[in-house]
């Protein structure tokens, strides 16, 4: 007994090192952004003003924060539909035994999106959507269709689908690698006695290959659907939140509160908001997937 | 056994203290000199020079003092100087836009008072053309030292005009028939381009301005007794609505930016473009002559003066927290002595606040021109989004492409601009 105690403490110890750094990195900030939040302060001014909950009345009281949430939930639905639908589909058609041969040519093409630098991305897409000479209009006037043409970015009521398309193309691929390699992993005896049952294959993809990926598309769900919630830098090169206020997300209402508008108060407010909703969303998460491991 | 245990547990505590110690050893092997940090705006390769150039000339007439210089461009540094002013390690010399802009690090005490070093150095004083001293000034005192003296005009494609003989209108309603002339012989009357919403709000500084009781106005930017209920602000907003509804403007003005607009107009694209005066050059360089340039039209009816141009100086303000400010200022009286602002004027064609350094000799003669008119003119309308506190500005900024796509009416932005107004009035002892 009192060797095994030894040994906890000794374990303690090893652990002490990373426990200090995840307390002083992770959960410090959560805090003192939450203490922050009461008080009226900016930057480069000394003092601190107290103002209690006002920050937070006011932020549900802010059409902007409505618009926000409206655009980050915009974000996650579609990211979910394109990213984590679309990639399943993609992923099936490459690995089907026809295009397999081809498959890593095309997975390298879907790949490259996800590793360009988001200010190159934005500034490309800033071109593509551009009314006078960009790619989107030029391609709709030569087939005809001049009257979809459009100023993409610079209408308010199309700005943050232009913003959403652009995440789609771009980690769509990433998601696809993920599928990809989940699918790889599954037997092919599964496949083949299907095959001797008479199924066809969109039955054993509906059979085998999605059950046996269920895991991969939990994990899947999170990172798009919290990564819609954290999302920042796409909007910041493209739009930055305009034209207007239509395209602002939470990220950027933070950052625009912050060092733009010297209210680093409302931005803590803003930023423990994003807390608790990516928090929930985790717990959701965790849930479950908990309840899919008990299933196996 | 206790001994190990004690031996990894300090191995470790070591492995955390060193992570975190700071070094402050950097700035020891120039112990011997006075270490000067400067912060300005204007990394391109075409400007940077100029600042090498100053710098390493300075250095070599003190060398006691050893200047660190740095740069950030224009749209991060408006964050950026935010954020280094509540650090430890704040610039001594520090880029500023002039007005609201810089007494907000007024009111916080980040700003040095440069009063007495003006009313030292009487001859540093009046070698500034007034009028650019005066927007860095607080409550009579002066903070900042001005570095360009920069004012907004139109300027027009010569050759367009010359085909329906058009001249440079002196009113708006001219203003309006010439906009009216050029749309109907299916010309694009004005290039915009909003996609960073500055460049509509500069129109917005001048019509305001023109429009708005000067005292009534300056009551309303000031963030203490801001109201804004002026009919003149409505009034304003409607007229650069006016200007958008009926077609003077060219498609798309809030997907482009400012830059690519630069271009078509330099491709005779569009008649006229409203740009500030260290653009000057960039037409001379592309029109080659062909190009001429006006104020913003007088307005009949309106209630300002209307012999204003729109324009600020922008420069420097020193830190309070500055270990040498008399070496900082030293610093910035040499870079605006007359010799250095003639190479200002020279190098880079920017326009000088310091009397007589922007002339025909140095200068392009449109930009001498330029400053002839701030120089004559009674006073200076800065800009919107620099001149009232960063609140309002940012209602101002974000409405005004609403307002030109049609989606917002004048009424319900000055509304929102009234609220924020009020809040801030609140916020701001």
């Amino acid at each position: 007994m009192k060797e095994t105690y030894r040994n906890g403490r000794t374990a303690f110890l090893f652990i002490l090192p990373a426990l200090l750094l995840i307390l002083f990195i992770v959960f410090l900030p959560i805090v003192l952004n939450l203490y922050n939040s009461f008080f009226r302060w900016n930057s480069f001014e000394a003092g601190k003003t107290f103002v209690g909950f006002d920050y937070y009345i006011r932020l549900f009281k802010d059409p902007v924060f409505f618009t926000a949430l409206k655009n980050n939930s915009l974000y996650a639905i579609i990211s979910l539909l394109c990213q984590v639908g679309g990639g399943i589909i993609i992923a099936a058609i490459l690995e089907d035994k026809l295009i397999r041969r081809f498959q890593p040519f095309f997975r390298t093409v879907f790949f490259i999106p996800s590793v360009i630098s988001i200010a190159v991305v934005g500034l490309m897409w800033q071109l593509i959507y551009n009314p006078e000479i960009g790619l989107v209009n030029g391609v709709l006037n030569a087939i005809g269709q001049s009257e979809w043409a459009h100023s993409w970015l610079g209408d308010s009521k199309t700005a943050i689908y232009a913003v959403v398309a652009v995440s789609q193309w771009q980690y769509t691929g990433y998601m696809t690698m993920l599928f990809l390699i989940a699918m790889q992993k599954i037997p092919m005896e599964y496949y083949e006695a299907a095959m001797i049952d008479g199924a066809s294959k969109i039955n054993s993809f509906f059979h085998i290959t999605l059950p046996q990926i269920k895991e991969m598309i939990l994990v899947g769900c999170v990172i798009t659907v919290i990564g819609a919630f954290k999302v920042f830098d796409e909007v910041y090169v493209m739009t930055f939140g305009g034209p207007g206020r239509s395209t602002e997300v939470l990220g950027t209402m933070l950052y625009r509160s912050a060092f733009r508008n010297d209210e680093m108060g409302y931005a803590s407010t803003i930023g423990t908001i994003i807390f608790i909703i990516t928090l929930t969303l985790s717990l959701i998460q965790m849930k479950l997937g908990k309840s899919g491991q008990e299933v196996d | 056994m206790r001994t190990k245990i004690l031996i990894v547990f300090m191995l470790m505590l070591a492995l955390v203290i060193t992570g975190c110690s700071s070094s402050t050893s950097s700035n020891e092997d120039d112990s011997d000199k006075i270490v000067l940090k400067f912060l300005h705006k204007w990394p391109q390769p075409e400007y940077a020079p100029y600042f090498e150039e100053v710098v390493k000339e300075f250095e070599t007439q003190n060398p006691d003092i050893k200047i660190k210089m740095e740069a950030i461009a224009d749209e991060p540094i408006k964050d950026k100087l935010r954020v280094i002013l509540g650090g430890s390690e704040v610039p001594d010399i520090m880029f500023s836009w002039s007005g609201e802009f810089a007494r907000k690090f007024v009111r916080a005490d980040a700003a040095l008072d440069l009063t007495p070093y003006l009313e030292e150095d009487a001859a540093w004083k009046e070698s500034f053309i007034p009028a650019s001293l005066q927007p860095f000034s607080s409550d009579g005192k002066n903070y900042g030292i001005p570095l360009r003296f920069n004012g907004k005009f139109f300027v027009y494609n010569k050759e367009i005009f010359d085909k329906y003989g058009l001249d440079a209108p002196k009113t708006w309603d001219e203003f309006l028939d010439i906009l009216d002339t050029l749309k109907e012989e299916g010309e694009t009357p004005l290039m915009l381009g909003n996609e960073s919403p500055w460049a509509a709000i500069h129109y917005l500084t001048g019509l305001n301005q023109k429009m708005v009781d000067q005292e009534v106005r300056m009551n309303d930017y000031n963030p203490r007794s801001g109201k804004f209920t002026d009919p003149g602000y409505v009034k304003a907003m409607e007229m650069l609505a006016e200007l958008n509804e009926k077609g003077y403007f060219m498609d798309n003005v809030n997907s482009s930016s400012h830059d690519m607009v630069k271009q078509m107009f330099f491709a005779g694209k569009g008649a006229m473009f409203y740009v500030e005066l260290e653009e000057f050059q960039d037409v001379e360089n592309a029109l080659k002559g062909n190009w001429g340039f006006f104020p913003m039209p007088s307005i009949a009816d309106g209630n300002g003066s209307q012999n204003y141009i729109t324009g600020a100086p922008d420069g420097f303000i020193v830190s309070s927290k500055s270990k040498h400010p008399k070496e900082a200022v030293e610093f910035l009286k040499f870079i605006t002595s007359k010799e250095n602002s003639l190479k200002l004027v020279k190098d880079i064609g920017w326009p000088s606040p310091i009397e007589g350094a922007t002339n025909p000799d140095t200068a392009l003669k449109q930009v001498a021109e330029g400053v002839d008119y701030m120089k004559q003119s009674e006073g200076m309308a800065e800009w919107l989004d620099t001149d009232v506190h960063a609140k309002v500005a940012d209602v101002y900024l974000s409405n005004i492409q609403l307002l030109l796509d049609g989606s917002k009416s004048p009424e319900e932005i000055i509304k929102e601009v009234q609220d924020v107004a009020k809040q801030v009035q609140s916020e701001v002892e």
